[in-house]
């Protein structure tokens, strides 16, 4: 059975507050997507809303070929991890993996195969006897995902479980839900605002920004090839730099793009017709520059050293501010001015309405 | 606490010894009805100084075991403070869960209403009690003495803080976990909330044996009246009682119970008055 | 559209219900009924009719009902500031985390889970003439005798005395639990200072128990304008009704003279004036500068 998920034209709204609007999604039978955004942007409404734990103003969803939103969150064929993991505290661990099992009443013994094959699957058949005050943060996280399996639901939903685990339990942890997915095959909706979680993690991300949906790609595109100057700037580390653009004239590649008090900056970025210069900007990565002899004059206000590579963060003459890299032997001191070149290939370019475009063949 | 702690939070070993010192005051005389309620009866009609020579004996406390009524109105109390503590448990639990978990029309105004009987003192309701009880011919009888204390709204309002204070993932989870709406009150979100029950439940009780105006004018028959009640009226002939000796050792019998209760459950009994008042 | 689980449904008020039908009949009717009985002519047996405010006059004629509302106030304004400093006191001086510490709290509370006959009967093995402790500690110092339960002034005091020893306990309890509520990084940053003792007491510990202490004295307000058992079994209101509370002129009024009309406004007045002053010694307590 297709456990295909899609969101047709869905809004929710709190009282006069509109939280989402107008949202349509397709996600395929066992894949692994990843609503990626700000605090607020809606994307765990969005997540509960496909749980059932929040209601529907406006819109449908289904899953495989059944509409899903007007039924009750336990017969929707999903299950949820909780952020807090939200473990049942008086009862052990096999209790809280039977529980929802009990509940539609699943023979003893079938309960038995699936939480036993569960806690396997997970390395916590050893705990299935404790209650969770007895457990880690990571054993107890283990639990709700185990919570999760035994219900074999259709699609799984994960409303930032990661973020209440130390750093290094959260890569390995990360790796682990990968290695589950590909094990289990179902389709699954992973809530975070980590964009490495989402990088590492998504067969496709879904960026959402201030109630909508920015863009929806995979990783890669997303990364590389930005719809938007909010997408643009929310993904990568360091974010990319913004410049204003004061005009656009056909260069001898693509577009020649004028930055006032810093001069012109050939793109690779084919001139796009009828492209207005007012309330333009151009993106330029930290990666996509090189120290050279010619090029923009950055001074240079502080160092970030990475080990492999150096981050400097400094200003052009116009006062904009621009993050470029240096090797990890880098001697460039705070208060250096230097040069550096951009890769025309790897720029974007932004119109007022944040709307990206980009070279050709970047990819 | 060691010389590297120099900090005690503005506690003051002299301010303990003097609460030390004080507390005799709190022994002295429950010490005082202990050694009478232990000296013989005949000696003590002499003088009390028999208190401090003897003969001591246990012939107060035999007697009290000869002594049907005070027996009868022990099981009275334990009657009705059992009966009440349950329903004070049935209806906090179900009001609780109602008032601090679900929506319904009115939740708020009817919240604040009850919480506002918080505050009627007991006098302002007693006689029309007394009245409707009447017309109910609901006095002298178990059910009379254990229904006035379960309005009292403490309960409601305890359980209602716990029901709160579980985070709503809970809920969630369980409903995701296709629990129906009783299933999640009766084996999810109530046995959460069983160290408020002990404590509710601990507090209702020693209510329920301690209470006094209530029974006084409920029940009337002798055979009706609870532990309370029946010391009460042993003592209003006080000075041609049966003997103080034999009057000692039933105020020591009475408050026993309570005691070892209190003994027992102190932490319960703590957090249940202090609890509410301060967050 | 809120969330199906979360949203607001007349049926979800039926867990409410069973309570609610206690409450409304036991204390919302009775409360009601109160009010209405108050303007009747009525006895044990019945009501005879709406009397208007006759028996509310015929109270505030009473003079015994004004001498018992004079030692009701006289109760109140001694034993309260009483059991507030006291347990202060003891919130102070057993806020420690030693056994001594608990084993002395336990001690102080024990008092407050006996019932009001077992301590009245405590007290009156103390204060009665001839037998009681305080007569043989009297004898053996050479003192003349004084009969606490039988002479005016002393017996309202005698009764104030048990009321606080059986009383002190709550407000120990409370103030002790807003002292721990204290952060203690207030007492190192006081000591980082310089603050004396005396001034990290006045400066942190008491504006950080200024809610509990109102808190404390509302209740214990509330709580001794009903002084009734204790006068009733010690005393008896005597002698000559001067330590007769207000709550024991209703009781006589209502159940051994059963006139009912007039027991119940009686208690309407004194509802009225517990009301009058829990408000007011809220009003007054918390409009004090902050410090």
């Amino acid at each position: 059975m297709s456990a295909a998920i899609d969101i047709r034209h869905l809004t929710k709204r709190f009282g006069a507050l509109t939280v989402l609007d107008d949202i349509s999604l397709q996600i395929e039978d066992g894949e692994f997507v990843v609503f990626l955004g700000p605090s607020g942007c809606g994307k765990s409404t969005l997540l509960r809303m496909i749980a059932g734990l929040e209601g529907v103003d406006e819109g449908e969803i289904a899953l495989g070929d059944r509409r899903i939103d007007p039924l009750p969150p336990g017969e929707r064929g999903v299950a949820m991890v909780f952020q807090s993991y939200a473990l049942y505290p008086h009862m052990t661990v096999r209790q809280n993996m039977a529980f929802g099992l009990e509940n539609v009443r699943t023979p003893k013994d079938e309960i038995e195969r699936r939480t036993d094959a569960a806690a396997k699957i997970l390395e916590i058949d050893h705990l299935l006897d404790r209650k969770p005050q007895m457990l880690s943060g990571g054993q107890r996280q283990r639990v709700a995902i185990g919570r999760a399996i035994v219900k074999e639901p259709k699609a799984f939903l994960f409303d930032e479980p990661l973020s209440n685990l130390d750093a290094a339990l959260r890569g390995r942890t990360r790796l682990e839900l990968a290695q589950l997915h590909q094990r289990l095959g179902a389709t699954m909706i992973f809530v975070t605002h980590d964009q490495v979680e989402a990088m590492t993690l998504a067969d496709r991300i879904v960026v959402m920004h201030d109630r909508r949906i920015e863009q929806i790609g995979t990783p890669m595109e997303v990364y590389q090839r930005p719809a938007t100057k909010f997408v643009a700037g929310f993904v990568g580390s360091p974010a990319m730099s913004m410049l204003p653009v004061s005009g656009v004239t056909q260069g001898p590649s693509g577009a020649r793009v004028t930055v006032d008090g810093v001069g012109d900056i050939d793109t690779a970025v084919p001139l796009p017709p009828g492209f207005a210069a007012k309330g333009a900007s151009i993106g330029i990565r930290a990666e996509d520059t090189t120290p050279s002899d010619t090029g923009l004059p950055l001074t240079v206000d502080v160092i970030e050293r990475l080990g492999d590579r150096t981050l400097l963060h400094g200003h052009l003459p116009d006062g904009s501010e621009l993050v470029a890299q240096d090797t990890g032997r880098s001697t460039v001191t705070a208060g250096d001015t230097v040069r550096v070149a951009v890769d025309p290939h790897a720029v974007h370019l932004f119109d007022a309405d944040g709307r990206a475009h980009h070279a050709t063949g970047a990819d | 606490m060691s010389a590297t702690t120099p900090i005690q939070h503005g506690h003051s070993r002299t301010l303990f010894w003097i609460a030390v010192a004080v507390s005799v005051l709190m022994f002295a005389p429950m010490a005082w009805v202990l050694v009478l309620s232990f000296t013989d009866n005949e000696a003590l009609s002499r003088g009390t100084e028999a208190a401090f020579t003897g003969p001591y004996t246990l012939k107060n406390y035999t007697d009290i075991a000869g002594n049907s009524g005070v027996f009868r109105w022990f099981v009275n109390s334990l009657i009705v403070g059992a009966g009440q503590t349950a329903g004070v448990l049935v209806l906090s639990s179900l009001a609780g869960y109602a008032f601090g978990r679900l929506e319904w029309p009115g939740r708020k105004v009817i919240f604040v209403i009850v919480l506002f009987g918080l505050a009627v003192p007991e006098q302002a309701v007693i006689i029309p009690r007394h009245q409707i009880f009447s017309t109910l011919d609901l006095h002298n009888t178990y059910i009379g003495l254990m229904l006035p204390g379960m309005s009292l709204p403490f309960g409601v309002f305890l359980m209602t803080q716990f029901f709160r204070a579980i985070p709503p993932e809970i809920d969630e989870a369980a409903l995701l976990d296709n629990a129906t709406r009783w299933r999640i009150f009766w084996k999810v979100l109530l046995p959460l909330t069983l160290p408020a029950q002990a404590t509710l439940g601990i507090f209702t009780f020693l209510f329920a044996w301690n209470d006094y105006w209530w029974p006084l004018i409920s029940a009337t028959d002798k055979d009706m009246y609870t532990l309370t009640i029946g010391i009460a009226s042993s003592q209003v002939n006080f000075a041609q009682t049966e003997g103080l000796g034999f009057l000692a050792a039933q105020a020591v019998f009475a408050a026993l119970p309570v005691l070892i209760v209190y003994i027992i459950f102190q932490k319960h009994v703590v957090t249940a008055v202090s609890g509410g008042a301060v967050k | 559209m809120a969330a199906p689980h979360r949203q607001s449904r007349l049926s979800n008020a039926l867990f409410a219900a069973p309570y609610l039908v206690v409450f409304i009949a036991l204390l919302v009717v009775p409360l009601i009924w109160g009010i209405y009985l108050s303007l009747q002519k009525a006895d044990l047996f019945g009501l005879y009719g709406f009397t208007g405010w006759t028996n509310y006059a015929r109270v505030l004629n009473d003079a015994l009902f004004w001498q018992s509302v004079r030692n009701t106030l006289l109760f109140v304004v001694v034993t309260v500031p009483i059991l507030v400093g006291i347990g202060l006191f003891l919130g102070l001086a057993l806020n420690a985390r030693t056994g001594g510490a608990a084993f002395m709290r336990g001690v102080y509370f024990s008092s407050t889970v006996l019932s009001v006959t077992i301590v009245t009967l405590i007290w009156r093995f103390v204060f009665i003439p001839g037998d009681g402790l305080l007569s043989l500690a009297f004898q053996a110092m050479g003192w003349q005798p004084i009969g606490f339960l039988s002479t005016e002034g002393w017996s309202l005091f005698s009764v104030g005395v048990a009321t606080v020893w059986w009383c002190i306990g709550l407000p120990m309890i409370l103030i002790l639990a807003a002292l721990q509520q204290i952060p203690g990084d207030l007492y190192e940053a006081a000591a980082l200072d310089n603050a004396s003792r005396w001034r990290t007491f006045t400066r942190v510990t008491l504006p950080q128990i200024r809610g509990t202490l109102i808190l404390v004295a509302t209740i214990q307000i509330v709580m001794q304008f009903q002084l009734f058992g204790q006068a009733q079994l010690m005393t008896n209101g005597g002698p000559n009704g001067t330590s007769r509370p207000m709550v024991l002129y209703i009781y006589r009024a209502a159940f051994e003279n059963w006139d009912v009309g007039q027991g119940a406004a009686a208690s309407e007045l004194l509802f009225l004036i517990i009301l009058v002053a829990a408000m007011g010694q809220y009003w007054v307590t918390s409009r004090g500068p902050r410090t």
